[in-house]
C-alpha cells in the first residue's frame, strides 16, 4: 500500500549494500491506482509499430527510390525517435496525463494550439484504424496461401483468389474492425496483455525468419525460389527481367538519405505508450523504459533481418523484384507468384520446410494489424477522452464504464467512423485525399518537440524538483530545452524531406491540402464554439480545464 | 446560435476541492495554488491528507543511506534537503536516524506510531503555515480530517489561524452552509477513524439537524455514498488481497448507506467525497450532485473538482480538474 517507489534518486546518488538494510515502516491505510506497467506499456508502443509491416516500408523504399540500402535509413529512424523519447518523457514528467500532443500543446503553448492536434490526431488515427483494416484485408490472400501450403489443402491456398475484389476486401475490413471492438470491450490492462502477446507472436515470426535466413545459404534460396515459382533460375530471371526493364542496381547516400522518412513513419508508434499516460504505474520511468525497449527491440531484430537479407537473398535480386513487379508485373507474374510486398515474409514462407513456421508466416501481418488497431483504438479514444474530459467535446464521451473502466462510448464512436472509412478506403480512391497522412504524423512529431522545447519557457514550474539549486536548475531546464529543440530540427528534417520528395510521399494537390487544412482547422473551430457555448451557459470556462497547476 | 443562458443567477461562491493527497507535499502546493488557478473564494481539502510511510535515512560516516523507489542509495549529508523534497513529493516521510535507533524503532510500535503522529503533525503545522504564506487573504483554506489521518492532527490545523477545521460542525460558506464529517464505516484495515454505519447516519443527522431550515447546505463528508459510481473498488478477501472472478479483479461498491440514506434525506446542493481513490465522478443523487475527484497524489498529480455555486445556494456548475 506504500507509494515509496514513487520517489525519485536525486543525482549521485549510488546503490549500496549496507550492513544494516534501510526499510520503510508503513502506516496501514486505504488506497491504489495506476494500472499499466513495463510490460504493457511496452506492449502498445511496439503494437502501435507492427513490427512486421517493416516489410512493407522495406519493398516501398526499394520501389521508390533507386540504389535503396536500408541501413542508414534504420539507424537513423532511430536515432530521431530516441532524441524524440527523451523531449517527450520530459512532457510527460511535466503532463503525466492521457492525450498526448493535445494535452502538451493545450498546457504549455494555448488551449487552441492544443485544440489543432487533439481532433486532427482523432481523426486521423481513426483513418489509420481502416487502412490497417484494410491492409489485413488485403493480405488475407496471401494469408489463405500460406495456411493452403501448411495444411495441403489446395482450396484454401485457391480461397484467397476469391477473396480480391473490393467488396469482399470492404467486408473483410469491417470484419478486423469488429475483431478490434470486441477485443477493446476489456479492460485496458487486459487489451494490453492481448496486444502483448500479439507482440511476441510478431517477434516469433521475426525470430523464427532470422533462424531461417540463418542456417539457410543463397543457394538454398534460389533453390526454394525456384521450386515455389515452379521455373528453374527464377532467381536470375527475375534480376535479368529487371535489368531488361531499367531497373537501376547498387546503393548511394542521397536515396539513403531520401528514404529516411520511410523508416521514421517505420517506427511511428513506438513511444505511444505517452498517450496512456494517466494509466502509466510510475509514468515517467515506465515510459521511458517500454520505450528504450521497444526501439532497441526494433533496431535489432530490423537491422538484423536486413543484414540476413542482404547476405541470403541478396540486394540485387530485392531491388530487381520491388521494381520488377511495379514497371512490369505481367513478365513478374510470369517468373513468379510471390508476393513482392511480403518480402521477407515471403522469402520464409518459401524456404519454410514445416506447417508451423508456414502458419506463423502467413499470419503474422493480419494479427500485426489486429493488434496496431487494438493499441491505435486504445490511443484514439484516450485522445477523445481527454478532450471530452476537457469539455471540448460532449461529456459524455469522457464516461468511463463502470464494468470495463474504459470509455466505451469514445471507442464506440471511433469504430462507427473507421468502419466508414473502411468502405470508403475499399470502395472510392482516396489517394489524393489522404496523400498528406505522412506529413501530417511528421508535424505531430513537431508538436511534440515544440511543446518540450517551450516547456522550460512557459512552464518551468511543471518540472522543477524541489531543493535543486539554482545554477543545477538552470542546466536541467537547459537540458529540457536542448533535447527539444534537437526533436523540433530533425522532425522538421523529416517534414523537408517528405515534402521534397512529395511525389512518394505524398502529392501535394488542392484535395489533399484541402483536407490536412480541414484536419488541422476543425480543431480550433471546434474550440471556439465550445467555449463561447460554456460561457452563454454555464459558469466556468473552457480553458480553465485546460490549466495546469503550478507545484510552486 | 449559442443557445440560451442558463438564467440571470450570478456565482456567489467558487469552491475547489481536493482529497486524499496522503502526505504528497507536491499535491498540497498545487492545491493551494489552484486557489489563484481556478480563481476559487474557497479551497477545500477534504481529509486523507496524512501520509503512509516513513522512510528512515541512516546516517552512516557523513552519507546518507535510504530506500528510495525500491532501492537502496546513498548520498552524501550535503544532499538531505534534496533528498528529503524527492521523498516528500510522493507523501513519504524522511527521517534521519542511527543504525540503533532504527533496529530499536522496528521492535517498537509505539514509539514508531508516535514518530508517525509526530511527523504528521509536524506536517500539518508546515501545510498550515504555508497556506498562510501563500493563499490571498481573501481565500478561505478548509481542511477537514479523513479516515487515515490521526485524531490529533485536528488541533494542530484548527489551531492555526489561516486554516479553518469544521470537522464535525457546521460551517458557514455563505450562500451555503457546509457540513463536514471524515468518518467511514468499518473498513478492513482498521484505520483511525472507522464506525459503524447506525453511528455514521446518527452524527450526519445530528449535525445536519443543526442548518437553519430553508438554508441549502452542501455536505463534505469523506465517505461517497454507497452505489453511486464514486464508490468502487476491488474486492478484497480476509488477506487484503484483491479477489479475482472471471480473470479480472472483483470490483465492488463500498461506499457508505448512511451516507446515501443522509443525501436522499436531506438532499444538499453538492456532496463532497473522497476516499476511493480509483473512482473518479460526478453523479446526481435526486437533486443533489455527488462529487469524488479522485486522487493520484503518489503521481504528483492532484485531483479536484471545482463548483460554482449561485447566490441563493444553488448549484451553477462544476468540472473535474486534473493538474
Amino acid at each position: 500500500m506504500t507509494s515509496s517507489s514513487e520517489a525519485s534518486v536525486p543525482a549521485g546518488a549510488a546503490k549500496t549494500g549496507g550492513a544494516q538494510s534501510t526499510r520503510l515502516f508503513v502506516r496501514q491505510t486505504s488506497g491504489l491506482v495506476r494500472e499499466l506497467g513495463i510490460p504493457a506499456a511496452t506492449g502498445i508502443s511496439l503494437a502501435s509499430v507492427a513490427v512486421v509491416n517493416t516489410f512493407i516500408n522495406f519493398n516501398a523504399g526499394l520501389t521508390d527510390f533507386t540504389k535503396s540500402d536500408m541501413y542508414l535509413p534504420l539507424i537513423a529512424g532511430a536515432i530521431i525517435w530516441l532524441v524524440a523519447m527523451f523531449a517527450y518523457r520530459y512532457l510527460l514528467r511535466a503532463v503525466p496525463r492521457a492525450g498526448g500532443e493535445y494535452v502538451y500543446l493545450s498546457r504549455i503553448v494555448s488551449p487552441a494550439a492544443g485544440s489543432v492536434a487533439g481532433l486532427g490526431i482523432a481523426v486521423v488515427f481513426t483513418y489509420v484504424l481502416s487502412t490497417n483494416a484494410h491492409f489485413a484485408a488485403q493480405f488475407t490472400p496471401f494469408m489463405l496461401t500460406g495456411l493452403g501450403l501448411a495444411f495441403h489443402s489446395t482450396a484454401v491456398a485457391n480461397a484467397g483468389n476469391h477473396l480480391t475484389s473490393n467488396i469482399a476486401i470492404a467486408w473483410l475490413s469491417v470484419a478486423v474492425m469488429l475483431i478490434v471492438a470486441a477485443l477493446s470491450l476489456f479492460k485496458v490492462k487486459i487489451v494490453a496483455r492481448i496486444i502483448f502477446w500479439l507482440i511476441v507472436l510478431q517477434v516469433l515470426a521475426f525470430v523464427v525468419l532470422i533462424g531461417m535466413l540463418a542456417f539457410n545459404s543463397h543457394a538454398d534460396f534460389t533453390s526454394a525460389l525456384a521450386t515455389y515459382s515452379n521455373h528453374p533460375g527464377a532467381f536470375q530471371d527475375i534480376i535479368a527481367a529487371a535489368k531488361s526493364n531499367g531497373v537501376i542496381f547498387g546503393t548511394s547516400i542521397a536515396s539513403a538519405v531520401a528514404i529516411i522518412p520511410f523508416m521514421v513513419l517505420n517506427y511511428n508508434g513506438v513511444l505511444y505508450s505517452y498517450y496512456v499516460g494517466g494509466e502509466l504505474r510510475r509514468p515517467g520511468r515506465t515510459y521511458l523504459y517500454a520505450s528504450a525497449i521497444s526501439i532497441g527491440v526494433l533496431v535489432v531484430l530490423w537491422v538484423g533481418v536486413w543484414a540476413l537479407l542482404r547476405a541470403r537473398v541478396g540486394l540485387t535480386f530485392m531491388q530487381a523484384q520491388a521494381n520488377l513487379s511495379v514497371v512490369n508485373p505481367t513478365a513478374y507474374g510470369k517468373i513468379t507468384s510471390l508476393n513482392s510486398v511480403a518480402g521477407g515474409l515471403g522469402y520464409g514462407m518459401i524456404l519454410s520446410g514445416d506447417p508451423i513456421t508456414k502458419i506463423l508466416f502467413a499470419t503474422a501481418v493480419p494479427l500485426a494489424e489486429i493488434a496496431v488497431n487494438l493499441a491505435f483504438l486504445t490511443v484514439t479514444t484516450r485522445v477523445l477522452f481527454a478532450q471530452a474530459f476537457d469539455r471540448l467535446l460532449p461529456v459524455g464521451v469522457a464516461k468511463i464504464s463502470d464494468r470495463n473502466h474504459a470509455p466505451n462510448i469514445a471507442i464506440t464512436i471511433v469504430l462507427i467512423i473507421g468502419i466508414g472509412f473502411c468502405f470508403l478506403t475499399s470502395l472510392v480512391n482516396l489517394g489524393s485525399i489522404v496523400a498528406l497522412q505522412s506529413l501530417f504524423f511528421a508535424l505531430i512529431l513537431l508538436a511534440g518537440g515544440i511543446s518540450a522545447t517551450v516547456l522550460p519557457l512557459r512552464r518551468a514550474d511543471l518540472i522543477q524538483t524541489p531543493g535543486m539549486p539554482e545554477d543545477a536548475r538552470r542546466r536541467w531546464l537547459r537540458q529540457v530545452t536542448l533535447v527539444g529543440g534537437a526533436t523540433t530540427v530533425l522532425a522538421l528534417f523529416t517534414v523537408y524531406e517528405l515534402a521534397a520528395h512529395s511525389s512518394v510521399y505524398g502529392k501535394f494537390s488542392w484535395e489533399s491540402i484541402l483536407t490536412l487544412v480541414i484536419v488541422l482547422g476543425a480543431g480550433p473551430v471546434i474550440y471556439l464554439i465550445a467555449r463561447q457555448v460554456r460561457r452563454q451557459r454555464n459558469s466556468l470556462d473552457l480553458t480553465m480545464a485546460m490549466r495546469e497547476l503550478p507545484p510552486e | 446560435m449559442w443557445g440560451k443562458a442558463k438564467g440571470s443567477k450570478k456565482r456567489g461562491l467558487r469552491i475547489y476541492f481536493a482529497t486524499d493527497l496522503h502526505g504528497s507535499e507536491v499535491c498540497f502546493r498545487k492545491f493551494l495554488a489552484a486557489a489563484r488557478v481556478y480563481e476559487a473564494d474557497v479551497i477545500i481539502l477534504g481529509g486523507d491528507f496524512a501520509g503512509k510511510a516513513i522512510v528512515p535515512v541512516l546516517t552512516e560516516n557523513g552519507s546518507l543511506r535510504a530506500q528510495v523507489g525500491g532501492e537502496e542509495v546513498t548520498v552524501p549529508e550535503s544532499e538531505w534537503e534534496r533528498l528529503a523534497a524527492d521523498l516528500g513529493k510522493a507523501g513519504l516521510y524522511p527521517v534521519r536516524m542511527e543504525a540503533a535507533e532504527l533496529a530499536a524503532l522496528a521492535g517498537d510500535q509505539a514509539q514508531l506510531d508516535r514518530l508517525f503522529h509526530g511527523q504528521i503533525n509536524a506536517q500539518m503545522q508546515r501545510w498550515c503555515d504555508l497556506a498562510a504564506e501563500r493563499l490571498d487573504p481573501s481565500v478561505r483554506c478548509i481542511i477537514t480530517p479523513g479516515n487515515d489521518d490521526p485524531v490529533d492532527a485536528d488541533p494542530v490545523i484548527a489551531a492555526h489561524p489561516r486554516v479553518e477545521c469544521p470537522e464535525l460542525e457546521l460551517c458557514d460558506l455563505g450562500p451555503v452552509t457546509m457540513a463536514s464529517l471524515g468518518v467511514v464505516p468499518t473498513t478492513p484495515w482498521n484505520t483511525e477513524r472507522e464506525c459503524s454505519e447506525d453511528e455514521l447516519g446518527k452524527q450526519i443527522d445530528e449535525m445536519l439537524a443543526q442548518v437553519p431550515s430553508g438554508q441549502p447546505c452542501i455536505l463534505n463528508l469523506h465517505c461517497p455514498p454507497y452505489a453511486s459510481g464514486l464508490d468502487d473498488a476491488p474486492e478484497l478477501d480476509e488477506t487484503l488481497k484483491p479477489v479475482i472472478r472471471g480473470g479480472r479483479p472483483s470490483i465492488i461498491p463500498v461506499g457508505s448507506h448512511a451516507v446515501r440514506e443522509a443525501i436522499k434525506r436531506y438532499q444538499p446542493v453538492v456532496g463532497l467525497h473522497g476516499h476511493i481513490h480509483e473512482s473518479r465522478g460526478a453523479q446526481k443523487i435526486g437533486r443533489t450532485l455527488c462529487v469524488n475527484p479522485g486522487s493520484d497524489y503518489s503521481s504528483g498529480v492532484l485531483r479536484g473538482a471545482v463548483i460554482d455555486l449561485a447566490q441563493d445556494g444553488s448549484c451553477l456548475d462544476f468540472l473535474l480538474t486534473t493538474g
